[in-house]
């Protein structure tokens, strides 16, 4: 039987409705501010335009082809595009500092304890922590001050650099994008932006590289890791997807953001007996949660909380009418959702002093003691039911099924099923190398990134996922683009009906989706580390895998940073949305062509989903036939 | 060469194969003499069961190897590898249905060759009640002859019924491994091709135990992927023909377990070079479980020798 997708044209038709429902509030959302921003200019689209220092603002036309300083299209659009990849490698760093410092307050009777021992004392052993005869948590801060010294060490290179592969490890060091501290490189990136300093496009591109990895390699990696060790490896489990996870007689309380340390606090209080019998008090039948974006990803993976959606539904949450609060932290929160929540009882709750929103309600979570402090926050939440205008309330009768849950440890678990006990070890990727060079599965696909609403929003993400896996390439999707997936019903283990014969035989083998959900955007670090997994078992670097990063429609300057990494650790990346460089011959040139000489990847941009799909075929069979499998 | 590729070339070759003794059968008989394999209601058990078609004479038996042709689509995908898997099957049995045709008695005792249908049904019993827990088919040249008896034995010992193909039937009889039908071990011939006697035991379990319709092809695998529990075990250097033939053993739900290096597939393409475990090995890739209870006495004991004779001379 095949598995019923929510197709794209369902999707836009309960959008519409939706749109309906705050034209009848009075309220905006992204399609009229998106109109009303008319055609984007054009020197920002390309590139040139260079507001770095007062003498500016600056930008490049063919009559005057140099800034005030004489910077060139070529070096405003580097100095442009390295400042983005700075943003998204801090964004992810603080999110990953965050997550440390939290790992250093754990203690046996707080609030935040160590979930799983093994992958702390792990990662101890790998940072030369010793553990003998040391209490738990004592080892904890250790690992946690190891972790936070990675932000701002003087000397060396990442600690979490020598997980790599011998011929990515020998590439960065010949190459100079070997990271060092995170924070040094994000600041390195502006000082050499600032004016007067770095004027060569490719000097500029490595340090976005090298910016990346201290991200990919750092940030994201040492907020994954120490994540799983607070709050629990992902393991396989259910849950569902799409607006209609909100319930007509339940408090409902969306949560928004990225970072689980407010988010698990989140879940715990509204599973708090004393909170769900005072919503029961207040008329309501309990409390049902719901996520979106990154902070959706990490309670689904660790709780099975269900997914209200991905980026560009986060207005839709609230034009339904029937949430009581959304609570969010920091990234990709709309500040235009604190008007938007005026035009419904809605409550918009702000919580971290590093992303304050006017309008908003503003009650900062105390991670001295997070429990208490949540639960004054759902308590809020709780208290807004009874303010739900009903005659307004349209929770649209859609929802799929889905798989979450695959973290790396996780995936392995599932291809131990395929062992034989004698002949292979279990706890190895061996298995999926083993369907790569066999040709079963023709290669291995990362889809991750936002919407963005310059493409038609999740048709890109779902044309392509469903293009990969009809033609046996397994599909790993992190962020928003998996939320896509899951909205679709892609997560789901009947999807694999729509899966080509060798990916679908693997499917029911191993008894997965088609389509793995890894995790919220810092578990992009997830992927790499799988990736490399595979690498080092076959004994090869990453550039020789069939194995290609997708970003159709991404966003943010996070999703630049991402996108550095993955080149940095040789995975080809596929961009459905233009970076804004290609005023620069030069940059376009760098980063889809000669970015491949110094760390054997590069970047492609395709718009059209069904030719970027071609594409990564084609670079997929293409891989194929120089290694001969 | 890919993994793929491998099998494609070996069902090239099974193909061009095919043609030319189907096509010297014609010459030297034409195409309206007789095709017919030994007591079977069944044609061309394979084909009946692939395609729905009987062959009754070389005009239509070379006629079929259009079939194969058709499962030839040189795209790298598992469903192509299966089905060129499947085509060197079908070219295998034209070939040996073209032995049938012009020869008078193209295998000799011990060799097996074709399998009559009332000892398919005689074994049908057996294999319902589990009382034959699996079928073995071991083929190709092991190291020596004495690894092929311990691996023959071993299966013997537990009660599977094994088929021999190739060089392994001189190296079981070297060291005096007793075969026949009784003793559940049946040599059937020295080329690749006679592999696909065993198939076709398979094949007609399908139709005379399943209640399968013939042509129903989908429904054919599915039988012999749940209700066969058969393996290969392919020993000594692998030709493309031999690693193609392995493609349909897997396409029928057979793993296929070898001590050579290939490109593995999980469950079902497995390298086992320690011959010590390639027993244990093929059970566990086949599901089979045994139960056993181990009797300490100094002869082997199982259902396997039942049918033994004890010669003078012995």
């Amino acid at each position: 039987m095949e598995k019923t997708l929510l197709s794209i044209e369902q999707m836009e038709e309960i959008n519409s409705l939706l749109k309906q429902k705050a034209v009848e509030a009075g309220a905006e959302t992204w399609q009229d501010r998106k109109e009303a921003q008319k055609v984007s200019c054009k020197f920002g689209e390309e590139g040139v335009c260079c507001r770095i220092c007062s003498m500016g603002p600056c930008r490049i036309t063919p009559k005057a082809p140099r800034g005030i300083c004489g910077a060139n299209a070529d070096t405003i659009a580097a100095r442009n595009f390295a400042r983005m990849v700075a943003a998204g490698a801090a964004a992810h760093s603080d999110h990953a500092r965050d997550i440390a410092h939290v790992l250093h307050m754990s203690s046996e009777n707080g609030s935040y304890k160590v979930k799983d021992k093994d992958k702390l004392y792990k990662l101890a052993g790998e940072w030369g922590v010793s553990t003998e005869g040391k209490d738990l948590y004592d080892v904890a801060h250790e690992v946690a001050e190891v972790a936070l010294m990675e932000f701002g060490k003087p000397f060396g290179t990442l600690r979490f650099l020598d997980r790599a592969v011998d011929g990515r490890k020998e590439t960065w060091e010949k190459e100079k994008v070997a990271p060092r501290a995170i924070d040094r490189e994000i600041a390195t990136i502006m000082h050499s932006t600032h004016i007067g300093c770095t004027a060569e496009a490719e000097s500029l591109v490595r340090m976005g590289i090298r910016t990346g990895l201290s991200d990919g390699w750092g940030g994201s990696m040492i907020g994954t890791e120490l994540t799983d060790i607070l709050f629990g490896t992902p393991t396989p489990t259910q849950t569902e997807s799409n607006l209609g996870v909100l319930e007509e007689d339940m408090v409902n309380i969306v949560l928004h953001g990225h970072d689980p340390s407010l988010s698990e606090m989140i879940v715990l209080a509204s599973e708090d007996a004393e909170l769900v019998a005072y919503a029961k008090e207040k008329g309501a039948k309990g409390i049902n949660l719901a996520g979106l974006c990154c902070t959706a990803n990490e309670v689904t993976m660790r709780h099975g909380v269900k997914m209200a959606g991905n980026f560009l539904q986060q207005e839709n949450a609230v034009l339904t009418g029937a949430v009581e609060a959304v609570i969010v932290d920091v990234q990709c929160i709309f500040p235009a959702m604190a008007a938007l929540a005026d035009c419904f009882h809605t409550k918009f709750i702000t919580t971290s002093p590093k992303a304050k929103i006017p309008g908003a309600t503003h009650i900062e979570f105390d991670e001295h003691h997070a429990f208490d402090s949540a639960k004054g926050i759902v308590k809020e939440a709780i208290d807004n039911y009874a303010n739900r205008d009903r005659a307004k309330v349209y929770i649209p009768d859609s929802k799929q099924t889905a798989m979450a849950g695959y973290s790396i440890e996780a995936i392995i678990k599932q291809l131990d099923l395929v062992t034989n006990s004698h002949v292979d070890k279990t706890g190895t990727v061996k298995p999926l190398a083993d369907c790569i060079v066999s040709g079963v599965l023709r290669g291995a696909v990362g889809i991750v990134g936002c919407n963005n609403p310059k493409v038609r929003p999740d048709y890109s993400h779902i044309e392509i996922i469903k293009n990969m896996i009809a033609n046996d390439v397994i599909v790993v999707a992190t962020g928003c683009a998996a939320q896509a997936a899951a909205k679709a019903g892609l997560l789901d283990k009947e999807a694999r009906n729509l899966a080509g014969q060798g990916l679908r035989t693997v499917c029911e083998l191993v008894d997965i989706p088609p389509v793995l959900h890894m995790g919220s955007c810092v578990d992009i670090s997830r992927i790499i580390l799988l990736v490399n997994a595979v690498a080092k078992h076959l004994n090869m670097d990453i550039p020789k895998l069939p194995v290609v990063g997708i970003a159709p429609e991404w966003m943010s300057e996070k999703a630049v940073a991402i996108g550095n990494y993955v080149i940095g650790s040789g995975i080809d990346t596929f961009l459905g949305v233009y970076p804004q460089v290609t005023g620069s011959a030069e940059m376009v040139d760098l980063l889809t062509n000669r970015v491949e000489d110094i760390v054997g990847a590069k970047f492609t941009v395709e718009m059209d989903p069904a030719k970027l799909s071609e594409q990564v075929l084609e670079r997929i069979e293409a891989k194929r036939t120089a290694l001969g499998i | 060469m890919t993994l793929f590729d491998i099998i494609f070339q070996g069902t090239s070759d099974a193909l061009s194969a095919a043609k030319s003794v189907v096509e010297k059968a014609v010459a030297d008989k034409g195409k309206e003499h007789k095709v017919a394999f030994p007591d079977t209601a069944y044609s061309l058990p394979v084909i009946y069961a692939a395609t729905g078609k009987k062959i009754s004479n070389l005009g239509e038996l070379q006629e079929a190897i259009a079939i194969v042709e058709s499962l030839l689509v040189k795209e790298q995908r598992l469903e192509n590898g299966l089905n060129a898997g499947l085509g060197t099957a079908l070219a295998a049995e034209i070939i040996e249905a073209a032995k049938y045709s012009v020869e008078e008695a193209p295998y000799v005792a011990p060799l097996a060759g074709h399998i009559s249908d009332p000892i398919i049904r005689s074994l049908g019993v057996p294999l319902v009640t589990g009382d034959i827990p699996g079928v073995a088919v071991v083929l190709g040249e092991c190291p020596d002859a004495e690894t092929a008896a311990k691996v023959i034995k071993d299966y013997q010992s537990k009660g599977l019924l094994t088929f021999l193909v190739g060089k392994v039937i001189d190296q079981a009889t070297e060291a005096n491994v007793k075969m026949g039908l009784d003793l559940r071990v049946i040599p059937l011939g020295y080329d690749v091709t006679s592999v696909i006697h065993v198939v076709s035991v398979a094949v007609r379990a399908a139709l005379i135990f399943g209640g399968l319709e013939p042509g129903n092809l989908d429904g054919l695998l599915k039988y012999t992927l749940e209700r066969v529990p058969a393996f290969v075990n392919a020993f000594g250097p692998l030709s493309e023909l031999v690693v193609s033939a392995g493609a349909g053993a897997i396409a029928l739900g057979f793993p296929v377990i070898t001590d050579q290096d290939v490109m593995e597939v999980p469950t079902r393409l497995i390298t086992q070079k320690d011959y010590d475990k390639f027993v244990a090995t093929s059970l566990e890739a086949r599901n089979i479980k045994i139960k056993i209870t181990e009797i300490p006495i100094p002869v082997s004991f199982a259902a396997a020798f039942e049918g033994e004779r004890i010669r003078k001379g012995d």
